[in-house]
């Protein structure tokens, strides 16, 4: 392989980019405009201002009460209606998430020791926003029941502190515990503030890498085969090898000005941080190759470019979806996640996680980047297979 | 002289239909090897196996004693290639595709730019050299093509068709750069379908349904034409030319310059029995004239195996 000749394939690489500019806006544009979509989209901060409808059938002190307590919770804006209309609504139509009634005789069986459980429909076409809405009502609930008791212990007779006073000291102390809510006091590690920007940025990062790298290279082989360039560039001095490089050097170049723009947008707006960035730079490094061999693949098994552009993108949905880039993977069932053990991305994410967020030795990522490595292997093998098996045609 | 390409018995079948059908020939440096034949006869499959673009199944073909299959990546450096298709890239200009073409040919980077330099002044490409190479005209884009293909200064050219298309003007230009390299030493193997060009070829060979039929300078193909030519002026001609090529005695007819001409073992014959008797009442036969066989003639005559025609020696 001479360098020369692979910095002429480059080159030529390099002008037919450069003449290209809408894919060279959207190479520049893409990156960063998803990082920023990611970014914002999917924050899982705690919703705000749900709209919900209410109705009072009690219309007790209770129930007011309860409702004045509810209405400091911010997940809900309430809207109120009479029962008749509550228990006649539909959510969708009303363009509510959730109706919440309070049965008549709520307050009365409260205080007659028979607690009647509170009515909520809820809009469960939305998973999330359901359950949501049910957590913050049961700590509204909570926090109600705190305060009535807190209301009932003020009001107690003096007679009954007078018998309380006579039981023995470590069943009051039992019974002291038992009437304060219990906690959990949790510690966030590895990503303290619960961002999801922190854990989808590799599933960005590598998002992107796959889809310009995989389609690119399946096409820059393809297109010289259509245009029948490519049977002139197999009778220059060119060997298969240097217009492979060649060809994948440009390629290379932006994929890594894309990481780095792609970081920079993560570290610098989001304020999310790298560690490891050695092994970040071997486990990308890696990912590219094993890109650029599966382009490479689908370029020497493809015709034309239209079905080069097809079986990209009917690779890349599964990969996108079963990869764990952008939900992990820990609930797929097993035959699933077998199979998302065969993509490249699936790995380079689970290494960069390691790495970065984890801030595990990089023993802790060694299958992954020997997954990478065999990915390599098999595709690079596998094209220049293709490509020698029907050299002649 | 030691031939620069030498076929033997060169064979490819694609599937049960037979491309080329052991072919022979040779090929001394500063000839112009005139390959013709009709669409879809082999030669643009012999061209492919001689650039090593397609194995051959049988036989063998070397270049400069380099194998062209075997030794494919050496024999490359000897030749330059012109597709029947244009092949270059669209969205470079003139120079960039020079450019690309010298580094991938690996033509020192101290030599390339006076060398790209001078191929642009002889393929009279000066104004252009900006132009992206999608923007040119048909000529110019041939014209590019060669220039390309002779950037590494090959001593061996093959063309694919190099002149389909093009206005006489740029054929024109081609084929005065062809004489040139000729001139220079350089062996040019072109293939084409148009019989003028043929006359213009120091040699020829004429491919049939993969076989080739004759190979020889042009003036020893036509003199082996040894049939005359009877021409007919009839009326009407198109019912006429019908209705002549099922008469006996006659192999074949075709209409040149509004007369029916005949591929005929022995015209007088036929023109001593119809000036006696006239066959078709319908048919209104105004004249006769003895015609020189062109180069079209002998192609007619050795693809549709007249052989009482020629002279095959």
């Amino acid at each position: 392989m001479s360098p020369a000749a692979i910095l002429s394939v480059a080159r030529k690489e390099c002008l037919h980019i450069a003449r290209d500019w809408r894919i060279l806006l959207v190479l520049l544009l893409l990156p960063p405009a998803f990082t920023l979509m990611f970014g914002y989209a999917f924050e899982v901060g705690a919703k705000v201002g749900v709209p919900t409808l209410v109705a009072d059938a009690d219309n007790s002190a209770q129930s007011a009460r309860f409702l004045e307590q509810a209405q400091k919770n911010k997940t809900f804006a309430w809207r109120k209606v009479t029962p008749a209309e509550a228990s006649a609504a539909d959510p969708f139509q009303a363009k509510v998430r959730g109706i919440l009634l309070i049965p008549a005789g709520w307050g009365a069986k409260l205080a007659d020791g028979d607690p009647q459980p509170l009515q909520l429909t809820l809009d469960a076409g939305d998973i999330n926003t359901a359950l949501e809405l049910e957590g913050a009502l049961r700590t509204s609930l909570a926090e109600f029941q705190m305060n009535e008791r807190q209301l009932v212990i003020d009001d107690l007779p003096e007679e009954v502190f007078e018998m309380g006073r006579k039981l023995p000291v470590t069943v009051r102390k039992q019974f002291t515990s038992l009437m304060t809510p219990w906690e959990v006091k949790s510690k966030n590690l590895y990503n303290p503030d619960q961002r999801f920007i922190e854990f989808v940025l590799p599933g960005i990062i590598g998002l992107i890498l796959q889809l310009l790298t995989v389609t690119l290279t399946a096409c820059t082989i393809v297109r010289e085969r259509e245009s029948g360039t490519y049977a002139q560039l197999m009778v220059t001095s060119l060997g298969r090898g240097e217009i492979v490089v060649g060809k994948m050097l440009p390629y290379l170049g932006l994929s890594i000005l894309m990481v780095i723009v792609v970081m920079a947008v993560g570290g610098l707006h989001f304020a999310v941080k790298f560690r490891g960035l050695p092994w970040l730079t071997v486990i990308c490094l890696l990912f590219l190759l094993s890109s650029l061999g599966l382009g490479l693949v689908i370029s020497a098994f493809c015709r034309t470019q239209t079905q080069a552009i097809q079986v990209a993108v009917f690779f890349l949905m599964p990969v996108f979806v079963l990869s764990g880039a952008f939900a992990p993977l820990d609930q797929l069932p097993p035959a699933v996640a077998a199979v998302s053990e065969l993509f490249p991305l699936t790995h380079f994410c689970r290494a960069f996680r390691i790495v970065s967020m984890y801030q595990a030795p990089i023993a802790a990522a060694a299958v992954d980047l020997a997954a990478l490595l065999a990915g390599i292997a098999v595709c690079f093998g596998g094209a220049t297979y293709l490509l020698s098996a029907r050299k002649g045609d | 002289m030691r031939s620069l390409v030498v076929l033997d018995q060169l064979e490819k079948s694609f599937g049960r239909m037979r491309a080329v059908d052991r072919v022979s020939l040779e090929l001394p440096p500063g000839e112009i090897f005139g390959f013709l034949g009709a669409n879809g006869a082999g030669k643009t499959t012999t061209i492919r196996m001689l650039c090593g673009l397609t194995r051959p199944d049988g036989g063998r073909a070397s270049i400069a004693g380099l194998d062209v299959w075997a030794q494919r990546s050496e024999a490359r450096k000897l030749f330059g290639y012109m597709p029947q298709k244009f092949s270059l890239y669209p969205d470079l200009s003139v120079l960039e595709n020079l450019r690309f073409f010298a580094g991938a040919c690996r033509v020192p980077a101290a030599e390339a730019p006076a060398r790209i330099e001078a191929l642009i002044e002889r393929a009279d490409l000066r104004a252009k050299r900006d132009a992206l190479a999608g923007s040119l005209s048909g000529g110019m884009k041939q014209l590019l093509a060669l220039a390309c293909a002779l950037v590494h200064e090959p001593k061996l050219l093959f063309l694919d068709e190099p002149t389909a298309g093009l206005d006489p003007v740029h054929r024109q230009q081609m084929w005065d750069l062809l004489y040139e390299l000729s001139h220079g030493g350089v062996a040019v193997f072109v293939t084409t379908h148009y019989m003028d060009e043929a006359e213009r070829c120091t040699q020829l060979g004429f491919i049939h349904r993969g076989r080739l039929l004759a190979q020889a300078p042009p003036d020893r193909l036509k003199s082996s034409f040894r049939a005359k030519l009877l021409e007919l002026e009839v009326d009407p001609v198109m019912p006429a030319l019908l209705r002549l090529r099922a008469e006996s005695g006659v192999l074949g007819a075709a209409l040149r310059s509004g007369r029916v001409r005949l591929y005929a073992p022995d015209p007088e014959a036929l023109l001593a029995r119809w000036t006696q008797a006239w066959p078709h009442a319908d048919l209104r036969l105004l004249g006769h004239r003895w015609a020189e066989p062109d180069m079209e003639d002998v192609f007619t005559a050795y693809s549709q195996g007249y052989d009482a025609l020629l002279d095959r020696a």
